[in-house]
């Protein structure tokens, strides 16, 4: 029996359970050795599934992550065998695996040069392209990975990842115009991701913060607000999503309370949408609504309440210490 | 004597041992048969041109802003729905270039990809054809104008033309089945069987095959003019009436958590 952990990893696996998974594979690779049995024979015992071959990919990523290379070889070895070196994943892994191992800088070139070799042959070949990507990102070269990204996006314009890569490379590089474009596209593909929505609307926050214009900036920070909204009416206890909203909210407040005359009456902005801005009474109350909330969530997250203890710990200490700020303004 | 006479027809246990048995078996083997055959037939589905790819992605990309325009704003929307419609005047987007939209639809004859897949179609065709026609003719040849069983259950006359095909008796109960109705029946009925023995995607069926045929549909209709398509969707995108999700969200969050604040 498979556990499912190894079938299906969460997408984000904290060092420990990381650290578990790698744990198992010495015993799983023991105990899915290949016997061969003599040809009449064998007709009968294909007892592999699919699940398997994925716990063996689970468990390459792992050890990877965990430094066992040993295991992951192995992993890596088997599915070799069985999927063959042409076989675009098991291209891709065998170029993770490279890259975990390479000691120095040469032999990363000398990776990246292997997956250049790749493409020259089969263009096509999508996972070699993002772990180029990849791996130019991790070799400090983002012009050149955002290069290749664009072109990337060109050829596959659909591509929810690469989108999302994109705009975060987009965003270290300051250029918030861009990264919004990128992360609306991402949007685009999948209407309902809620992180992506909240996602969206941090950088539309931090392009608000860093406009220069108080209209501009107000009308960013209302539309970061909604998105914060829309991300919560999508998923209902989004801790970051309260985050945002209650960070917006405050600094909406703030602002509108600073410039009395409503500047924002011209709706026909080209950057920022046509939505009236929201009223100063439903401001307040999405305030209230962020703090009870995110107040709850630290509240049951530090007690342990079943159900309540799959938040990342940063992030709660983060919204702890961003309402312990509203306590000692009051305070003061 | 209330109700109508049972016929009794006296057969040879051997017509079970002999006939009814073979036909069986030899229709399970040849469902194998085939399904293996067709594996090993098979040919590895022909990689898409970089160039293929990126037109069909556009195109997608084209319907999503569709499906999903709300989502972004009016702005954001008519810059894309801009950008897409230069685009596609420009014909940048098609894999032939925009040199390429002069030159109209290519024959599917001449188009090497196109015969490969045709290729493909008549092996498939040939794996089912090929043994279909050869039980038959065996069974003509040896077992024609058997009656080898009996249903144990009562039908109606409309059934005698299914189940007693080669036996050209006018007063012969419904409930006898001849030799040949018997190979018919094992045609169509042992998917199930070969689900157990192959597994659930095998390839043993003919019904199941033919029903793939027909869903792929015709192979020359693969040839269609990209560029019409393209400018459909333009015209699509135009006609789109923008609403934006954002629209009264907070009126919406607020409503919803009314209750529990």
């Amino acid at each position: 029996m498979i556990s499912p952990t190894l079938l299906q990893p969460p997408a984000h696996l904290s060092p420990s359970a990381c650290i578990q998974i790698s744990q198992q594979a010495p015993a799983f690779l023991q105990s899915h050795t290949r016997t061969v049995l003599p040809y009449p024979l064998s007709v009968f015992s294909s007892g592999e599934t699919q699940e398997i071959w994925q716990a063996y990919e689970t468990l390459l990523l792992a050890c990877l992550r965990t430094g066992d290379d040993k295991s992951a070889s192995q992993c890596l070895e088997r599915l070799v065998e069985r999927f063959g070196e042409k076989n675009e994943r098991v291209q891709a892994l065998r170029g993770l695996y490279d890259e975990a191992t390479a000691q120095d800088e040469a032999a990363l070139q000398k990776v990246l040069e292997g997956y250049e070799e790749t493409l020259k042959e089969q263009p096509t070949n999508m996972p070699i392209r993002k772990r180029r990507i990849a791996l130019l990102q991790s070799m400090e070269r983002p012009t050149d990975a955002m290069t290749a990204l664009v072109g990337l996006l060109d050829t596959s314009p659909t591509d929810a990842e690469a989108w999302s890569e994109l705009a975060d490379l987009y965003l270290a590089q300051g250029s918030y115009s861009q990264a919004i474009y990128c992360l609306e596209e991402v949007l685009l593909v999948t209407p309902n991701a809620w992180n992506v929505h909240a996602r969206l609307a941090e950088v539309l926050y931090l392009s608000s913060t860093a406009s220069d214009s108080p209209g501009n900036a107000l009308k960013g920070l209302s539309e970061s607000m909604r998105r914060f909204c829309r991300s919560i009416e999508l998923c209902n206890d989004y801790l970051r999503g309260y985050y945002g909203l209650k960070l917006t909210t405050t600094h909406l407040l703030d602002t509108l309370s600073k410039v009395p005359s409503k500047p924002a009456t011209a709706t026909s902005d080209p950057v920022f949408g046509e939505l009236a801005p929201p009223s100063l009474a439903s401001i307040q109350r999405l305030n209230e609504l962020a703090t009870a909330k995110l107040a709850e969530i630290v509240r049951r997250n530090t007690a342990g309440e079943k159900g309540w203890d799959g938040y990342e710990m940063a992030e709660v200490i983060a919204a702890r210490e961003l309402l312990d700020r509203d306590t000692l303004s009051i305070q003061r | 004597m209330a109700g109508p006479i049972e016929q009794q027809i006296h057969r040879d246990p051997a017509l079970f041992y002999w006939i009814l048995l073979p036909i069986t078996v030899v229709m399970i083997l040849t469902g194998i048969l085939r399904h293996y055959l067709s594996t090993l037939l098979q040919t590895t589905p022909k990689k898409q041109a970089l160039l293929k790819m990126r037109e069909q992605r556009h195109l997608m990309r084209a319907r999503n802003m569709i499906i999903n325009h709300a989502q972004i704003s009016k702005a954001a929307f008519n810059k894309r729905k801009e950008w897409f419609a230069d685009k596609v005047k420009e014909g940048t987007l098609l894999e032939s270039g925009p040199d390429g939209k002069a030159k109209g639809k290519p024959n599917p004859l001449s188009d090497p990809a196109m015969m490969d897949g045709m290729m493909g179609m008549m092996k498939g065709q040939m794996v089912m054809m090929v043994p279909q026609s050869l039980i038959m003719g065996w069974i003509n040849a040896f077992f024609s104008g058997y009656v080898i069983m009996k249903l144990p259950f009562p039908l109606t006359p409309q059934f005698k033309q299914m189940l007693q095909a080669g036996v050209g008796t006018r007063d012969l109960d419904v409930r006898w089945v001849s030799s040949l109705s018997w190979y018919f029946l094992t045609l169509f009925g042992l998917q199930p069987v070969y689900n157990f023995i192959l597994g659930s995607n095998n390839a043993a069926s003919q019904v199941a095959q033919q029903m793939q045929m027909q869903q792929q549909g015709n192979p020359m209709a693969g040839a269609e003019d990209m560029e019409k398509i393209f400018a459909a969707e333009v015209e699509n995108l135009e006609v789109v009436e923008h609403w934006y999700v954002l629209d009264g969200v907070e009126d919406r969050l607020l409503a919803k958590f009314a209750s529990s604040i």
